[in-house]
């Protein structure tokens, strides 16, 4: 096959706009929430198909979660993935972001070769923006990360990140990893073909896995002392749940504007800041 | 950070006998790696001095500055006067402008040649803290928390049988807090088995220490060797804007527009309704100044400004992390969002749910009708 090979690291996350699953202290019980692919990964997923329409290549989503992270690889196969690779193994569990990177590192290995590997920004669960750099470093790659503007100009990667104050253009060769932005463009929606198909691959679980495989840690040949809770040289200690959040504001909803408009003028005191006669 | 945010242990302490970790219990010193963009001295890193020399007197250790850069002026003097003990000063052509492999080769090579791990290492949570910590927390095989908006030293018993050798009790912790799932959660992260115990730093949180110009400290030389490899990607170009004649820290008052304002046009509604106001000035959200909307210079948030009026209107802002940290300690923060769900309610004071188009000129006329109701008033009033 010609063109680049392609790889976008996609992770499910809880849904946290749906109440479920999520208890009283704050934390989340991840059995009974609802799962979704992470926001943050659409845009990687984006960029990682648009390349691959622009230039040539096949895609490759890899993953590593529990079993039903399936449903994300699936949705990317929908969006116009070529293959996808699920790691999941009970001894990844309370992994942090080191031994994240780690078995990704392990997995992109096992995946093959690569010329381009997208990153999501962040995670909505993890939330740390660690996972693209560490695998880059696992994998001693250049990296970009905040990207917001992507393209190839003879062979070479043309780049627009994200710095305080403005932005940067960047140019690099490849492989390089790079972390997406928000401000890229958003995930088109998914053909109805591409939707089509997969629904038809699911009813046939036995081809289904030419498309996407579920790999354990003893195929990808980890150091299992690297991974999951041994392999994390953090631990989240102590939880808190933030009082001022999620209630301190004082709304105003479902009346008209005109009523909502004049509570807040008299509640908030803004009158005083009015340009004075 | 952990992936998983349930608690594992409890720091509460047992009496149990613990075994030696004195192995763990590491004698080195707090650094900071300082942040400029070419030459200019981001505020976040005197911050993070603030920050620093609170947790080094905890532990009766040195605060060292490490300040990569070419050409750098009094950046290093500056780092002793708000608090650094040390500074290092790495040198070269390469590492004028940030581009993470060459920075990565210095503050690696740097780390290395020290004759003990700093026991703490510190960097700001922007754009290149975060682009840099990652690599160096994953070359030296060290925990790193992201965007802590707390740091503390303090003890921790882990009590944990899943790996034995880490069980202990632990005097000197970096105890990095952060919040966590949606700003909902505060987690304090920990990770005493390795060194340097690592964090970057939300801007604009941590207390810088008043400058000391008669302050005394060490600026010391570090060699740079650059390889081949770290140079496989080149800036070329770095575009910082200046504003240019709004002064938005300055102003008492600022309506900030997002992408819920829908077209551009929307922003003359939000000029409309700040010119009702004295001393007041129009922000928006970086979305809208990336599609051209509005200039630069008007962009609130993270890599736009840092604000705190007395009143802050948000009119169709989500209310994005991003956003957040650039006005989130303004005194009044009103947001007018169509959806009840959106992120801006969470830390707003007063919140409208509706469509801008209706509630600003709405809000326009009240205060208008207003205004005159106030002036009839003050007339009647001095009679
Ligand atoms: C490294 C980095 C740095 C960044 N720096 C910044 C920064 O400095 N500042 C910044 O702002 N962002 C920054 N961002 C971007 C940030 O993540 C968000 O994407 C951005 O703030 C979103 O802008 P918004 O709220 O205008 O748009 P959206 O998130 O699209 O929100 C639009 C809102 O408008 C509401 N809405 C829609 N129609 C209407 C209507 N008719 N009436 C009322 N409400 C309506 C919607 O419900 C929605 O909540 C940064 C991102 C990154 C990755
Ligand atoms: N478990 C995972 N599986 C696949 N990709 C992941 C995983 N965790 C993190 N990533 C990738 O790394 C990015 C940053 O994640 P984080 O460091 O958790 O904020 C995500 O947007 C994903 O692209």
């Amino acid at each position: 096959m010609s063109g680049y090979n392609i790889f976008v690291l996609v992770k499910q996350v809880p849904d946290q706009g749906s109440k479920a699953g999520i208890n009283p202290d704050g934390t989340i019980d991840r059995a009974k929430a609802k799962r979704m692919l992470n926001p943050f990964d659409r845009y990687a997923l984006q960029a990682a198909l648009h390349t691959k329409k622009a230039y040539g290549g096949t895609v490759t989503a890899i993953s590593m979660g529990p079993p039903p992270a399936v449903e994300i690889l699936m949705e990317a196969l929908e969006h116009g993935v070529d293959r996808g690779f699920l790691l999941s193994d009970r001894r990844l569990a309370a992994s942090d972001t080191l031994a994240t990177a780690y078995a990704l590192y392990k997995t992109v290995l096992y995946a093959g070769k690569f010329d381009l590997i997208f990153c999501g920004l962040q995670t909505t669960d993890g939330d740390t923006a660690q996972v693209g750099p560490q695998l880059a470093e696992r994998l001693n790659l250049p990296q970009i990360t905040y990207c917001e503007d992507f393209a190839i100009e003879n062979g070479r990667v043309q780049a627009r990140r994200i710095i305080e104050g403005g932005i940067q253009r960047v140019s690099t060769g490849t492989p390089v990893l790079v972390t997406v932005a928000n401000s890229y463009h958003p995930l088109e929606y998914k053909s109805f073909r591409g939707a089509w198909r997969v629904q038809q691959l699911a009813r046939r679980q036995e081809e289904l896995k030419q498309f996407i495989q579920t790999i354990d840690l003893d195929m990808i040949g980890a150091d299992i002392e690297r991974c999951g809770l041994k392999g994390s040289p953090t631990i989240v200690a102590a939880t808190e749940k933030v009082g001022e959040i999620g209630g301190s504001c004082t709304m105003h909803e479902g009346h008209s504007p005109e009523e909502m408009v004049l509570e807040i003028i008299k509640n908030t005191g803004i009158r005083e800041y009015l340009v004075a006669k | 950070m952990s992936e998983e945010t349930k608690p594992q242990q409890a720091p509460e302490t047992a009496p149990e006998p613990t075994p030696d970790v004195s192995q763990f219990c590491p004698k080195g010193d707090v650094l900071v790696v300082a942040e400029h963009i070419l030459g200019e001295l981001q505020p976040v890193t005197l911050e993070l001095l603030g920050a620093g020399r609170i947790l080094a007197d905890k532990m009766e250790r040195k605060l060292l500055c490490i300040v990569m850069g070419h050409e750098i002026g009094d950046i290093p003097q500056k780092m002793i006067e708000y608090g650094a003990d040390k500074v290092y000063v790495a040198d070269h052509e390469e590492l004028k402008c940030y581009r993470t492999l060459p920075y990565r080769r210095a503050l690696v090579d740097f780390l290395e040649s020290l004759p003990e791990p700093p026991h703490t290492t510190l960097l700001g949570s922007t754009t290149t803290g975060r682009d840099l910590a990652p690599r160096i927390a994953a070359h030296f095989d060290t925990g790193l928390t992201a965007d802590c908006t707390e740091l503390d030293i303090g003890p921790y018993e882990h009590k944990s049988k899943v790996d034995p050798t880490k069980i202990g009790l632990y005097p000197n912790c970096l105890y990095a807090i952060r919040p966590s799932f949606g700003e909902s959660l505060k987690a304090r992260i920990l990770g005493p088995w390795k060194n340097p115990q690592m964090a970057t730093t939300r801007p604009g949180v941590m207390i810088p220490n008043k400058p000391d110009a008669g302050r005394k400290g060490e600026i010391i030389k570090v060699p740079v060797n650059l390889k081949d490899e770290d140079v496989r990607l080149v800036v070329e170009e770095t575009i910082r804007e200046v504003s240019k004649g709004i002064k938005l820290s300055d102003a008492d008052v600022i309506v900030a527009g997002g992408y819920g304002l829908g077209t551009a046009d929307g922003f003359e509604l939000i000029k409309k309704l700040a010119a009702c106001f004295e001393n007041s000035a129009v922000g928006a959200s970086r979305k809208v100044v990336d599609l051209g909307w509005i200039p630069y210079a008007n962009q609130v948030g993270q890599t736009g400004k840092t604000v705190r009026p007395k009143l802050y209107i948000a009119c169709g802002i989500s209310g994005a992390i991003q956003h957040r940290v650039g006005m989130s300690k303004s005194n009044i923060i009103i947001a007018i969002n169509k959806d009840p769900d959106a992120a801006i309610f969470k830390f707003a004071h007063h919140g409208i749910v509706g469509d801008c188009y209706q509630i600003i000129p709405e809000m326009i006329k009240q205060l208008q009708e207003n205004k005159v109701k106030r002036e009839v008033q003050a007339v009647v009033g001095t009679h």
